[in-house]
């Protein structure tokens, strides 16, 4: 007994060491990242690839920072980004509940429909994507490339919601039809706030992806006054040679906020998970 | 009840503006591109029709055939990694006695905030055969297991699937704990009473309670290795070779590359096949709990009536 | 309440579409129609000033590489140059991407081809069937270009059908053997002059710690250059006689290449991470003296004598003995194909356009005369170089009368099969444990 007790604690102290471990290998690409960006090229690859910058070569922010208008290409992948979360988690929430709860023949199919968009590669409808695009006359629009987010998020973000819907017990929706409301006071009042966690994590991760996206918005995006931050690495990258500390100042500039909003927003994130749970239990 | 729940209007208003964003922005062009499977067409003009020709032409390909072992390998590494790692950490940071899990809540995320791109970058550098980390790390320790980790020809795939799994892992977890957060404590408490340990009360609790989140998780992990590309992209250009070809990278080479994209077209064809019979595998692996809710929901129904 | 909300989201929906086709018309990019171009033309010609080559009024997008100093010296000196000759010409440039020409696919499937653009041989063969492309041989013709260009690179000027569809600004261009003189002789390493004795001096540097050859691995251009190199000893067609439809990949010159590569990287001659290095990864091992050769093309001269001063030389190609040796000197790894700045042939302003893009080339060459240090350009330009060329370089032209073969480079290869067969085989090649006989049968496959 007392024997067991004692590998049970060693094991413990091991579990415990584990855990602090990998999160200091995730932690590690960020201080990686920042040090990049302030090397040049012979640091980064041969002299230097891990340690603390010899010499701050401050002039890779300078050269990020000079090539194009930053502060442009950044409130366009802003609004660009917004308004795509804000879509996909309007539709796929009213989707995910037609599915989930109504009673409609073909429910099932229109589930499995919707989630094809997430085995699509992107770069096989590429060419197509953006011949619609062009046909619909948003090829020089923000709204193209947002719409063309909005639905390659959605096979996700309805698969997600669809899941945390089913696990909701059907007893709260059927307080709420003895009470005489109708399905829409239903779903706003109690549907809504029982998947915020669901929302919460879906917020973030569909922001993520459409901040980072680079392929579609390559070939969407024609208009200087229109592009979005991860366009700016093209500045950058020549046919042969490429200044990777200036690519490395570009993309801290391009994930730093990223990381910072979600430092902020995660405690949010984990109070809108507790409330959801709080409401239900 | 059952009208509550059929209300047709609240139906057609619910579902429709998803599907039509979908279908139009989505799903016209994947049609397309099946049409053009069956071309042989350079991406631009018209094309002529071959029938299957593209499709038989695949078949005796044997990059194919590498492609489709390589996502087979791909899937299941982030699959295995991802899912074991991700329900330990959501245990871990959900346990309120365990001191810093805020800390560490938000270091497993991270790597899903970065961009590809740094990810990869890290990865090249910590890999690197002559100036990386992980081989220095060895050496460090005296352990003769220095490797060319990318551009081992029969392994290089099994070191992508991780670099992969590793930066995804975060998102896995985010889900879990979201799914942890909505399982209410008294279940929890109920166990407890009954005397069950930490890890009994979550096999027996949490687990079983998270099954929607695991199906979530595998589906998103088993679709996303066979998809695989990215990684691929940036860190191996599909190499040594063709040795860390997918289907999506024999795609993208043969449209792209080859100008060949009626046959490209076709290698996506398949792989959307393949990712749809992955999701009705799963759906039907899952169905039990769902057919017990359907019926629980009838006889509920009968009871309104 | 909320049943007016629901609604309201389904009409946000539709309304998104509707606002996008509305703010087309803001469109900054589109092409100033107010100009009647063919008018202007006409009657400006007898009032022009001095150096003014066309008052013509035209916004004109152009889709070019910008990202560099070999890339960005040059477009800069045009756009100079251009505000003196074409006054009432603007360009919008559009950067291009490193997206294997994905991106003007998707133009050209679109409709929506910048005026101008830069093109690869095998995006001409593409579009040229799809009418994306425009001919230029009147242009050249009216121009004066077609005369302007070496007769040395006739090759580059024409297509095979015998059209003109793009301006060059690149000459013909050589893959060169480059090696650190003092990392040499600090070993007492003579210049390897057959593959023997290169293999004993892999086994030298690879001794003292030294990198034999630094190669970027990740990039299948120089893979391909290197089995071009390889296969020049045996047969000075090398890759191109394959990609013209000349030879067969079972021929011995290929299959030759392919085992000596082979030999090589087994020997060692490769850094260890080779596969995945970039390029400038493998560059900067050069230039730091941790690598006693690296293969690149002649326009790396002005980089690694800036870096490396009187340190650094080219060498001619070892062979398999020292008489092919010395008849291989003439044979040379490396040319020129018809590529450059191409044309929409729907554009507002194509013949403005394709006047614009011959202006741009011939600018191109002189910059690259003036301030990139090479004279290997397409056009005989009359410009004096601002500093000397290095003196590699000198010693590359008083060897180029003398050459009598060249191949190609990766990127100048007509037949994509091929070319993505090539880059991918010969990137396998520098894993030890690929055999030269998997590589063969995969290139003969891409060729038939």
């Amino acid at each position: 007994m007392e024997q067991k007790n004692w590998t049970g604690k060693i094991g413990k102290v091991l579990f415990r060491a584990f855990c602090w471990f990998y999160a200091g290998i995730s932690l590690y690409p960020v201080i990686w990242l920042i040090f990049y960006s302030f090397k040049n090229n012979s640091e980064i690859f041969v002299t230097n690839p891990f340690g603390v910058p010899t010499i701050l070569h401050w002039e890779n922010y300078q050269k990020a920072w000079s090539q194009y208008n930053v502060p442009m290409y950044f409130t366009n992948s802003l609004i660009v980004s917004i308004i795509t979360v804000i879509l996909t988690i309007i539709l796929a929430l009213l989707f995910s509940y037609a599915t989930a709860r109504m009673q409609w023949k073909g429910r099932n199919t229109a589930k499995i429909y919707m989630s094809l968009g997430m085995f699509i590669p992107i770069q096989a409808i590429l060419i197509p994507v953006a011949k619609l695009v062009n046909g619909l006359g948003l090829d020089s629009t923000r709204t193209g490339l947002i719409l063309v987010y909005t639905a390659i998020n959605l096979s996700f973000a309805t698969l997600v919601y669809y899941g945390s819907l089913k696990a909701l017990p059907v007893e709260l929706e059927e307080a709420a039809c003895m009470d005489g409301a109708n399905i829409f006071v239903c779903f706003f009042r109690i549907i809504v706030p029982l998947v915020k966690p669901a929302t919460a994590t879906l917020v973030i991760y569909i922001f993520l992806n459409a901040w980072n996206e680079f392929n579609l918005a390559n070939v969407l995006v024609v208009q200087e006054r229109l592009k979005t931050l991860p366009l700016g690495l093209l500045f950058l990258q020549g046919a042969f040679t490429t200044d990777w500390g200036a690519m490395g100042a570009t993309m801290v500039i391009a994930s730093l906020p990223t990381i910072i909003l979600y430092c902020i927003f995660s405690k949010k994130v984990e109070g809108a998970m507790t409330i959801g749970g709080a409401v239900k239990g | 009840m059952k009208k509550f729940y059929s209300n047709k209007l609240a139906i057609v208003l619910f579902a429709f503006p998803a599907l039509l964003v979908f279908t139009v922005m989505v799903f016209y062009p994947i049609v397309q591109a099946f049409v053009k499977s069956f071309y042989e067409w350079n991406g631009l003009g018209s094309g002529t029709f071959i029938g299957f020709d593209n499709y038989t032409k695949l078949f005796g390909d044997t990059v194919f055939k590498l492609s489709n072992k390589n996502a087979l390998i791909f899937a299941l590494v982030i699959t295995v990694f991802q899912m074991t790692l991700a329900s330990i950490f959501a245990l871990v940071v959900s346990n309120k006695k365990v001191k810093g899990r805020n800390f560490l809540r938000v270091a497993y995320f991270i790597p899903v905030v970065l961009s590809v791109t740094v990810v990869c970058q890290l990865w090249l550098a910590i890999l690197n055969a002559d100036t990386g980390l992980l081989n220095a790390i060895f050496k460090a320790l005296g352990i003769n297991y220095e490797q060319n980790w990318l551009s081992d020809r029969h392994h290089a795939i099994y070191v992508i699937a991780f670099v992969n799994a590793w930066q995804w892992m975060g998102y896995q977890f985010a889900l879990m704990m979201a799914g942890i957060k909505s399982i209410p404590n008294d279940y929890y408490e109920a166990a407890r009473i009954d005397g069950a340990s930490t890890l009994q009360a979550h096999s027996k609790v949490t687990i079983p309670l998270l099954k929607e989140t695991y199906k979530i998780c595998l589906t998103i992990s088993l679709t996303g290795g066979v998809k695989a590309f990215t990684e691929m992209f940036i860190m191996t250009k599909g190499g040594p070779g063709n040795a860390t070809y997918t289907l999506t990278y024999l795609m993208y080479k043969a449209a792209f590359r080859e100008y060949r994209y009626g046959y490209g077209m076709a290698s996506a064809s398949i792989l959307v096949i393949q990712c749809l019979v992955i999701i009705l595998v799963i759906n039907w692996l899952f169905r039990d709990k769902e057919d017990r809710r359907e019926s629980r929901w009838s006889k509920k129904t009968g009871q309104v009536k | 309440m909320k049943r007016i909300m629901a609604f309201a989201m389904s009409i946000i929906l539709c309304l998104f579409m509707f606002i996008g086709c509305s703010s087309k018309t803001e469109d900054e990019t589109t092409p100033d129609t107010t100009s009647p171009s063919e008018t202007t033309t006409e009657s400006a010609t007898e009032t022009l000033p001095e150096g003014v080559l066309s008052n013509e009024e035209a916004t004109l997008s152009i889709y070019a590489q910008y990202s560099d100093d070999d890339t960005k010296v040059p477009y800069d000196y045009a756009v100079e140059q251009l505000k003196t000759a074409y006054p009432n010409v603007t360009l919008n440039l559009e950067v291009q991407a490193q997206d294997d020409g994905q991106k003007l696919m998707t133009y050209a499937a679109t409709g929506n081809l910048p005026d101008i653009y830069q093109v690869a041989l095998a995006q001409i063969e593409n579009f040229k069937q799809s009418g994306n492309i425009m001919v230029l041989n009147d242009v050249a013709e009216a121009t004066g270009f077609k005369d302007k260009v070496f007769e040395s690179a006739q090759n580059i000027l024409y297509n095979e059908d015998g059209n003109i569809y793009a301006f060059p600004y690149a000459g013909n261009e050589y893959v060169m053997w480059y090696y650190n003189k003092a990392i040499f002789e600090k070993y007492n390493v003579e210049v390897p002059k057959t593959f023997d004795e290169l293999l004993t001096a892999i086994d030298t540097f690879n001794s003292n710690g030294i990198t034999p050859m630094a190669i970027f691995g990740s990039e299948g251009w120089i893979t391909s250059a290197m089995f071009d190199v390889l296969a020049t000893r045996w047969d000075a067609g090398g890759i191109a006689k394959l990609d013209n439809g000349e030879g067969s990949a079972t021929e011995d010159a290929y299959v030759n290449a392919a085992k000596m590569m082979n030999t090589l990287v087994k020997a060692g001659m490769f850094q260890g991470s080779a596969p995945t290095t970039n390029y400038d990864q493998a560059s900067q091992m050069f230039l730091n003296g941790e690598a006693a050769m690296f293969l690149n093309g002649q326009w790396y001269m002005t980089d690694a004598t800036t870096a490396l001063g009187q340190d650094v030389d080219w060498m001619y190609y070892p062979s398999y003995d020292e008489a092919s040796y010395e008849a291989g000197k003439t044979a040379w790894s490396g040319g020129g194909a018809a590529a450059g700045y191409a044309v929409n042939p729907d554009s507002k302003h194509a013949q403005l356009a394709a006047e614009v893009a011959a202006f741009l080339s011939e600018k191109y060459c002189e910059a690259k005369v003036m301030y990139r240090g090479t004279p290997l350009v397409a056009l005989d330009v009359d410009v004096e170089p601002q500093t000397e060329f290095p003196a590699m370089m000198q010693k590359l032209q008083a060897d180029l009368p003398g050459i009598t073969s060249i191949t190609k480079f990766d990127w100048h290869l007509s037949n994509a099969t091929f070319k993505t067969a090539l880059e991918d085989q010969t990137k396998y090649l520098l894993v030890k444990d690929y055999t030269p006989e998997e590589v063969i049968k995969e290139l003969d496959n891409s060729l038939n």
